[in-house]
C-alpha cells in the first residue's frame, strides 16, 4: 500500500529537511551534478537479505547495466551501516535500533525530474532497495516517493566534483570523439590531402552525433 | 579485501563517519560549509578525485510509527570520495596535497593529524564503512581522461567550424597544426 509522508511523521528531525521541490543548498551542488544522500532504516530481518542481493548484483554485468540504464548518473553507492564507527572516549557509543542504508547518488540533477523514471520504470528495484524500510511509499505514483526522498535527504555540507559542468552524456561523447580523433591522427599519418579530406570527412560523419 | 568491496573498475568509492568532539559541530559545519567550490577547492589538487562531499550527520531522519527513533549522541563528520587508482596512494595525498583537510578533521575524536601518512591511513581505514555496491558510469575512465576527452572534444568543434569551406591542401596543414604537432609535443 503507498503511503503518504505526514507532518507528525518528520518531527524529530524536520529542521534538517527541506520539502520537495526546495531550492537545493550548495552542499548538494555543484555545476550541473547533483549529489543524493539518503541514510534510511532497514527492518533488521531484512538486512541480510538486501546485503546479499546488492553483494550479487555487484558480480552480475546485467545487474550493473540494470543499475545504470539512466545514463544521468555518473556514480551511485549502497552501503549497509550496521554500526558507526566507534573511536573511544569522549564519543559515545551510539547503538541504532536499525541497520541503515546509505545511499549516495551523483548525477546530473536536479533529482526531482527523473523520480518518475525510477518510480515507472523501475518500481519493482525501488521497492525491493527500500521498500523493506519503515514507511516508504512504494512506487508508483512518484509523488509520494518524491516526498520521501525529500524528507530523508541529507543536506548541507560541501561538494566537489572535477568535471561539474560535463554531464555523462558530454562524458561518453568526449571520450567518443578522442579515440575517433586519436584514429583519425593514426591512420592521417602519410595521407595525401585528398586521400586527407575523405578520412576527415568520414571522421566528421562518424562523430557528428557526439559535438 | 578492501578493494573487493569498495572497487568497480579503476574506480573505488570511500565512505567514512567520524564522530565530532562535543561542542565542534558549529565550527565543523561553519569550516565544511566554506570550503572554496570547484576549480578553487583544495580537493581539486587530488587529480585522481572524480567527486567527493563533506557533510554533517547529527540527527536522523524519523520514518514515523512504528519505527523507534534512533537519536545519535554523537554528530558525524561523513566524507565520502570516489576517485582512481590505489587507496592507500590517495590518503597520502590527501595527507600531502591537503592540509586543509585538518580544519575539518582535527574536530574529530582520535584524529592523529596528517604529518603521520601511516597514523592517517588507520584512522580513515578504522572509520570506513565498506561500500556494498558502486556504480560507475563511465567505468574504467579516470579523470584526466575526462578532462582531456572533453577539451579534445572542444578543439575538434572549434577546428570543423574554422576549416569549413577551406581546400584539401590547406585542410590538411591546419589539421596537422592543431592536432598532430600537438600530440607530438605530448
Amino acid at each position: 500500500m503507498n503511503t503518504v509522508v505526514t507532518e507528525q511523521r518528520r518531527t524529530p528531525a524536520r529542521a534538517a529537511v527541506p520539502s520537495a521541490g526546495a531550492t537545493p543548498v550548495p552542499g548538494n551542488r555543484l555545476g550541473r551534478l547533483f549529489c543524493l544522500t539518503l541514510f534510511t532504516p532497514i527492518r533488521r530481518q531484512w538486512a541480510p537479505v538486501l546485503s546479499a542481493a546488492l553483494w550479487i548484483a555487484k558480480w552480475v554485468p546485467f545487474a550493473q547495466k540494470h543499475i545504470l540504464q539512466f545514463n544521468f548518473i555518473h556514480f551511485v553507492r549502497w552501503t549497509v551501516v550496521r554500526e558507526m564507527p566507534y573511536n573511544g572516549a569522549p564519543q559515545v557509543r551510539d547503538r541504532l535500533n536499525y541497520p541503515y542504508l546509505f545511499f549516495e547518488s551523483n548525477f546530473d540533477g536536479p533529482w526531482q525530474h527523473y523520480i518518475d523514471a525510477f518510480a515507472y520504470v523501475i518500481p519493482a528495484d525501488i521497492r525491493f532497495v527500500w521498500g523493506r524500510g519503515i514507511a516508504f511509499p512504494g512506487p508508483p505514483p512518484a509523488e509520494p516517493l518524491k516526498a520521501w526522498i525529500a524528507m530523508n535527504s541529507m543536506e548541507g555540507g560541501s561538494y566537489y566534483c572535477a568535471y561539474p559542468e560535463a554531464s555523462t552524456r558530454m562524458v561518453a561523447s568526449a571520450l567518443t570523439v578522442r579515440t575517433a580523433l586519436d584514429q583519425l591522427i593514426a591512420d592521417s599519418s602519410g595521407m595525401d590531402a585528398t586521400d586527407f579530406k575523405a578520412r576527415y570527412e568520414r571522421f566528421l560523419c562518424d562523430v557528428q552525433g557526439h559535438l | 579485501m578492501r578493494d573487493k568491496h569498495n572497487r568497480t573498475g579503476t574506480a573505488y568509492a570511500l565512505t567514512t563517519f567520524t564522530a565530532i568532539l562535543p561542542g565542534h559541530v558549529d565550527e565543523v559545519r561553519a569550516t565544511i560549509e566554506g570550503v572554496p567550490r570547484g576549480a578553487d577547492s583544495p580537493l581539486a589538487r587530488l587529480t585522481q578525485l572524480h567527486t567527493s562531499r563533506l557533510q554533517i550527520f547529527d540527527k536522523l531522519v524519523y520514518q514515523g510509527a512504528p519505527q523507534k527513533y534512533d537519536e545519535l549522541k554523537n554528530a558525524y563528520l561523513v566524507f565520502t570520495a570516489a576517485f582512481d587508482g590505489d587507496v592507500d596512494r590517495f590518503l597520502d595525498d590527501v595527507a600531502t596535497t591537503v592540509p586543509e583537510a585538518d580544519s575539518w578533521w582535527r574536530h574529530c575524536v582520535a584524529y592523529p593529524g596528517l604529518a603521520d601518512h601511516g597514523a592517517f591511513r588507520r584512522w580513515i581505514y578504522h572509520n570506513q564503512l565498506d561500500t556494498s555496491l558502486f556504480g560507475v558510469n563511465s567505468q574504467n575512465v579516470s579523470v584526466s581522461q575526462v578532462k582531456e576527452s572533453l577539451a579534445a572534444r572542444e578543439r575538434v568543434v572549434q577546428f570543423a567550424i574554422a576549416a569549413q569551406g577551406l581546400d584539401a591542401t590547406s585542410l590538411q596543414q591546419r589539421f596537422t597544426e592543431t592536432f598532430m604537432k600537438e600530440k607530438a609535443g605530448h
